[in-house]
């Protein structure tokens, strides 16, 4: 998939802001503050229907406007073009999406048409942070590779937290038990194909991460990945044998949830182990390699979306050099410019290598005070 | 914006308590009605006063209804065994227009919420058991494809299942997350036939 080009209206600070993109390399220079994440954070309104990491449309809105527009034009691996267009107005908090001018059935129904890859700042929490960070980061990937997941596990966070009031009531105010019986049922039944997918997703993943980290890696170093469910979960277990072990597991612990007041039973509260050499990552990983991790797991992340959508993703990569050293940062851009369209925000043009070609492929962009400003093409050596 | 006549703000502040009404549209429903002429106001109003003086509960099975008890509860034509139970009167209206069920309906009047604070005892249940008796071949659960939809069936199927009475559910074929109001007749129909017991 290529982004070829994209409109913003009243989108953070930029008020309006039209950009015609290369079909490979895009930098979007300037200085800090001027508006280049947020250009990102555009293209991924307009492939996922929502932010990378914004919690809310309404923060998004430029301040002080009543409505935000954007546009894009999105290219398929196999040329067919499509017009995409978001609209979010603040008097309603309703956001509306048009895909070729037809709103989609859900918003979710959109994930993993257009597949995007993003690395920012914000991802170090994959490596470094809690459970709970790794468990985003592999929600994204499964949601753009499966439409059913995105529904699977909706309806599990509404059932869980439709559970977790009957606790909670239990706990403060006391109440028939009686009342979570319907709602196991429904955790349970939703809770388990939640855990098959990832389960079965970190069976095929792995392969993806190991060959990824021997490329970009120079060390004779082995990455592992794996799900650690709560509930024992084997990639070819049956919905049902995982449901009846989910059920148990339940009743083992119902009487910790009655006294604390909430579920604790369930893939809400799984760990994704990652270790190198069988060492865990979080606990003795020198900076390097957490950043090679991470990396990794995003080149990988891109393989496993080509593959499962059948359509190359786009990557975005948000000031994402300012901690590699200037080789890396080259043999990165290399290795990624080789993968597809990318769109790189930096204060520093430097970490282009300096034999770089600008042409109609590879464009330049400034971004200053909320617009931005194409270079000109340099002429053919 | 501030208008000019009292009146007209009133019915824009009316207006935009609708639900999906926002002020915006509000404001162009109210200088709508202004440029009507009067009879079309008054049976617009008369509408709106007639829905509350002269509708209410079905005795028998809770729809709304101006006679009680209703249509469907009061027909000859209907097959009395077959009780199809669902959560909102716009899900009779939905199942009526397939022209497949030819029973009787019980409306709960919304389904297990413990996030809206409704549980079973403000639901319809008690009536729909006192309605099981002997004549009663099968009750069919149709509630909402969705997570409170799904805890009412299971819920209810728990409470049926001692009275010797067979309890089916319709098929899931619905879309996920939908409503039973929102699925087409052809869907709702196969959702009829493909039913699943209980
Ligand atoms: N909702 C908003 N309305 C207007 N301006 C905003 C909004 N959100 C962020 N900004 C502005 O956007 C700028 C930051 O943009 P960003 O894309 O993060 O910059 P950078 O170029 O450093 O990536 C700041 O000046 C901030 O004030
Ligand atoms: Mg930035
Ligand atoms: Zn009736």
């Amino acid at each position: 998939m290529k982004i070829v080009r994209a409109q913003l209206r009243q989108f953070r600070n930029h008020d309006c802001t039209e950009l015609d993109f290369g079909m490979t390399t895009n930098a979007l220079l300037g200085d800090n503050g001027h508006g280049k994440t947020n250009i990102l954070e555009a293209l991924s309104f307009l492939c996922l229907t929502k932010s990378f990491y914004a919690s809310s449309d309404a923060i998004v809105l430029q301040q002080g406007k009543d409505f935000f527009e954007l546009r894009g034009t999105l290219l398929s691996d196999v040329g067919v073009e499509h017009d995409v267009r978001i609209v979010y107005e603040s008097q309603t908090n309703h956001k509306k999406v048009f895909i070729d001018g037809k709103e989609p059935a859900t918003f979710s129904s959109v994930i993993g048409q257009f597949p995007i890859v993003v690395l920012s700042p914000e991802n170090s929490n994959i490596t470094f942070g809690t459970p709970s960070d790794r468990r985003r980061f592999m929600d994204l990937v499964v949601a753009q590779s499966s439409r059913v997941y995105v529904e699977d596990v909706l309806e599990y966070r509404k059932a869980l937290r439709q559970r977790n009031k009957i606790l909670s009531d239990i706990s403060r105010n006391g109440g028939s038990s009686a009342l979570l019986e319907p709602w196991n049922e429904t955790l349970v039944l939703h809770g388990s194909k939640v855990l098959l997918k990832r389960v079965r997703f970190f069976e095929e993943f792995a392969p993806y991460i190991m060959r990824a980290y021997a490329a970009i890696a120079h060390e004779l170093e082995t990455p592992q990945v794996e799900y650690v469910p709560n509930v024992e979960t084997a990639p070819h277990d049956s919905p049902d044998v995982v449901g009846e072990r989910f059920k148990a597991k339940l009743e083992e612990k119902k009487r910790d949830e009655l006294r604390i007041g909430s579920t604790l039973v369930g893939p809400h509260r799984d760990e994704v182990a990652f270790s190198l050499n069988g060492l865990q990552l979080r606990a003795y990983a020198s900076q390097g390699q957490h950043k090679t991790f991470l990396v990794a797991l995003k080149v990988a992340e891109f393989f496993y979306l080509k593959e499962r959508c059948a359509e190359t993703p786009v990557v975005l990569l948000d000031d994402v050099f300012t901690e590699l050293d200037g080789t890396r940062s080259q043999k990165l851009i290399a290795l990624i410019e080789s993968l597809g369209q990318t769109f790189i925000t930096t204060t520093s043009e430097h970490v282009f290598h300096e034999t770089i070609h600008w042409d109609d492929g590879r464009r330049r962009f400034t971004i200053h005070n909320g617009a931005a400003v194409q270079h000109d093409h340099e002429a053919a050596a | 914006m501030r208008y000019t006549s009292e009146s007209v703000e009133q019915l824009v502040e009316e207006f935009a308590q609708l639900p999906g009404i926002g002020k915006k549209t509000a404001q162009r429903l109210a200088l709508f009605i202004l440029k009507l002429p009067r009879e079309k106001v008054v049976t617009f109003a008369q509408a709106l006063i007639n829905i509350k003086d002269k509708v209410r509960y079905c005795s028998i099975c809770s729809n709304i209804t101006e006679s009680d008890p209703c249509y469907i509860c009061s027909s000859p034509k209907r097959t009395r065994g077959i009780i199809c139970v669902v959560e909102e009167p716009r899900d009779v209206m939905a199942i009526e227009k397939t022209n497949e069920f030819h029973g009787l309906y019980h409306v709960l009047g919304g389904a297990l919420s413990p996030l809206d604070n409704i549980g079973p005892e403000d639901l319809k249940v008690k009536e729909l058991l006192a309605r099981i008796t002997d004549d009663i071949e099968e009750i069919i659960l149709a509630m909402n494809p969705n997570v409170e939809g799904e805890a009412t069936t299971i819920y209810l199927s728990r409470l049926l299942k001692p009275l010797s009475v067979k309890v089916t559910r319709i098929a899931r074929g619905l879309p996920i997350g939908g409503d039973l109001e929102f699925a087409d007749e052809a869907t709702l129909s196969r959702a009829l036939e493909g039913r699943i017991a209980l």
